[in-house]
């Protein structure tokens, strides 16, 4: 028997997100990522050009 | 400020409220009145940011973007990190256990004791925190504005204390939205206004040359000097911990992502602030900037401060005051005047002319700091114990020196709004944990759902006449957002150190978890009393204290009920 937690989990995680472009949880955590990447990346690069 | 900007501020915080009371009528389920409806995920993702941004950080983020430039969001670099495990790890614990609180957890994990402790950490230092999230916004704008500091207090208190205890969770996050509105319409607003009032002729790269040439656009700092407060290491390893015990432990933020609707709701309230939290602080901090250059070419006060100025003026004399206001002055003309022929000779394409012309604005900009510097010396040594936070008073200065009347309105209003939002969210967390994990789990085992509902609305009202009184007795040290961050860095640590053991050491038990907390807390204010290294690593090194001690107490203390408890759950 499942316990109730993991019921919920693997129910969030098989569901889709309901979001047009990204249909998997993975895919949403992975633009999350990318997205931070991008963010410092474009902090560093200021710093950089302008001190 | 004018009839106008009275009319506007009163008017959209007394609809807000009113409109919050209006909407949440009747709740008198607990599991309404304390987890709320079903709250979609846009409405919980503004709910989770509303609670995190207070007034300071609307007040005081700026003057940090002034005096120090954009170095602070590196603090936030840890929040898409967190956010991402708390999704993923965190809350299908909370959910599908379907606590009121993250304490409850602790409880079916371990034991009673570690859930009070648990619960007491959050209690000391969210009750001080709400304290400082209405005194802080209090004491900046009395001071500008003359009004008095208790009245300003005890009534933006009242008003915040009836709306959370007329219509509970549901009331918050309803009116989050709407004050989340008059914040992003005010920071606008004030950042187009601003803009446009600069010089003639200073394009974007003018203005970012500008900022960088005075070391305001050093985002990300490479240093490992532990000493040094904001880095991106400090940011990334201590900021992550830092973010992950707010928003994963703190019950304030936990109980709006559980008001989901679903775990879809949940995670996708949490993601959004996984994506905008960066990029928000960053345009918060960016303003500030954009102040110090609109600064270089407007008269500058010597202190943004007015109750500064005053005091120098009252314990020196005030010829002195004036001589250092003189030699600034100075100083801010000779900058002014070397920025204007730097600005021609950049753009003539005079690189030789340019640079010489900013290095003399630099040293001019240098001598200014340094009368300031002396100022505020003289000031602290004449008024022992009196600490001068300018920094938070620049944006309110630029505000009321700068834009038109009822954009001050406005603009005072997103302060309240913020203060009124993060507060609520703060009562209705300290209400739920005290209902849930003393009321109801040691006073009233048999208590009914009216009964706790009733418990919790007195708890609400309770807890708010504690934040009001901590607010009342205040005297705040350094800059402001700065000691909020600060008392929570004191106690996130060893929380989280709590819930990591809960959720990844499953061998390790509720005797052994308990002293290896205490243990760490204590270690931490040793570490807080002794050491000057960054708070940002607090939370590290509590939340590591707490794992290692844990596992070191469990193989000494053999708990042989460990096990059991953990395969029940």
């Amino acid at each position: 028997m499942k316990h109730p937690n993991q019921a919920e989990t693997s129910a969030g995680d098989t569901h889709g997100t309901g979001l047009p472009f990204f249909r998997t949880w993975k895919s949403v955590y992975l633009f999350v990522l990318a997205s931070f990447v991008l963010w410092v990346a474009l902090l560093i690069l200021l710093t950089k050009m302008f001190s | 400020m004018s009839t106008l900007d009275f009319v506007v501020l009163i008017g959209s915080m007394l609809g807000i409220a009113g409109y919050g009371i209006w909407r949440t009528r009747g709740r008198r389920d607990l599991n309404a009145y304390l987890k709320g409806g079903h709250t979609p995920w846009f409405a919980i993702g503004l709910s989770v940011m509303a609670t995190q941004a207070s007034a300071i950080t609307f007040l005081s983020t700026p003057g940090q973007g002034f005096a120090g430039g954009l170095g602070f969001v590196q603090i936030y670099f840890g929040v898409p990190i967190a956010l991402l495990i708390i999704a993923i790890y965190f809350l299908p614990i909370f959910r599908g256990l379907n606590v009121f609180t993250a304490y409850e957890y602790l409880g079916k994990r371990f034991d009673t004791k570690t859930r009070l402790l648990g619960t007491g950490l959050f209690l000391v230092q969210r009750g001080l925190g709400a304290g400082i999230t209405i005194y802080a916004p209090a004491i900046v704008l009395t001071t500008v504005f003359g009004w008095p500091l208790n009245l300003t207090i005890i009534s933006s208190g009242l008003l915040v204390i009836i709306y959370t205890v007329a219509g509970g969770n549901d009331a918050v996050t309803v009116t989050q939205k709407y004050q989340l509105g008059i914040i992003f319409a005010g920071m606008i607003t004030a950042a187009c206004l601003l803009l446009l009032k600069l010089p003639p002729g200073l394009t974007l790269k003018d203005t970012l040359t500008l900022a960088g040439g005075f070391h305001k656009l050093n985002a990300v700092n490479f240093s490992t000097d532990v000493h040094e407060r904001y880095t991106i290491w400090s940011g990334i390893f201590g900021g992550t911990f830092l973010m992950l015990s707010y928003f994963g432990t703190d019950q304030s933020q936990v109980q709006r992502y559980l008001s989901g609707e679903s775990l879809r709701e949940s995670r996708l309230g949490l993601m959004f602030n996984a994506v905008c939290k960066i990029p928000m602080q960053f345009c918060i901090l960016m303003l500030g900037v954009l102040i110090f250059v609109f600064y270089q070419f407007e008269p500058a006060p010597l202190f943004f401060n007015p109750a500064s100025s005053q005091l120098l003026a009252n314990r020196s004399n005030s010829q002195k005051l004036q001589v250092y206001e003189a030699g600034f002055n100075l100083s801010q003309v000779e900058m002014q005047q070397q920025l204007g022929n730097w600005l021609n000779a950049r753009h003539a394409g005079n690189r030789v002319l340019a640079d010489h012309a900013f290095r003399a604005a630099a040293l001019a900009n240098r001598q200014g700091e340094e009368i300031r510097q002396t100022a505020t010396e003289e000031l602290k040594a004449k008024n022992p114990g009196t600490t001068v936070n300018d920094a938070d008073y620049v944006f309110i200065t630029f505000i009321l020196q700068q834009l038109p009347h009822g954009v001050i309105g406005l603009l005072v209003a997103a302060f309240f709004a913020a203060t009124f939002s993060s507060k609520a969210a703060e009562l209705n967390a300290l209400s739920s944990s005290t209902t849930i994990d003393f009321y109801r789990h040691l006073v009233r085992r048999d208590a009914t759902d009216a009964a706790c509902v009733l418990a919790s609305k007195w708890f609400t009202a309770l807890w708010g006449f504690v934040a009001i009184g901590v607010a009342l007795c205040a005297h705040l040290a350094e800059n402001l957002i700065q000691a909020v961050n600060i008392l929570g860095s004191i106690f996130y640590g060893v929380m989280l150190g709590l819930f990591v053991v809960a959720f990844f050491i499953r061998w390790v038990g509720g005797t052994a978890v308990f002293w290896a907390a205490v243990a760490a807390q204590t270690l931490i204010f040793v570490l807080y009393a002794k050491l000057t290294i960054s708070y940002v690593w607090y939370p590290l090194i509590g939340c590591a204290a707490c794992v290692i001690l844990s596992c070191l107490l469990q193989m000494i203390l053999a708990d042989t009920n460990a096990p059991d408890k953990v395969r029940s759950l």
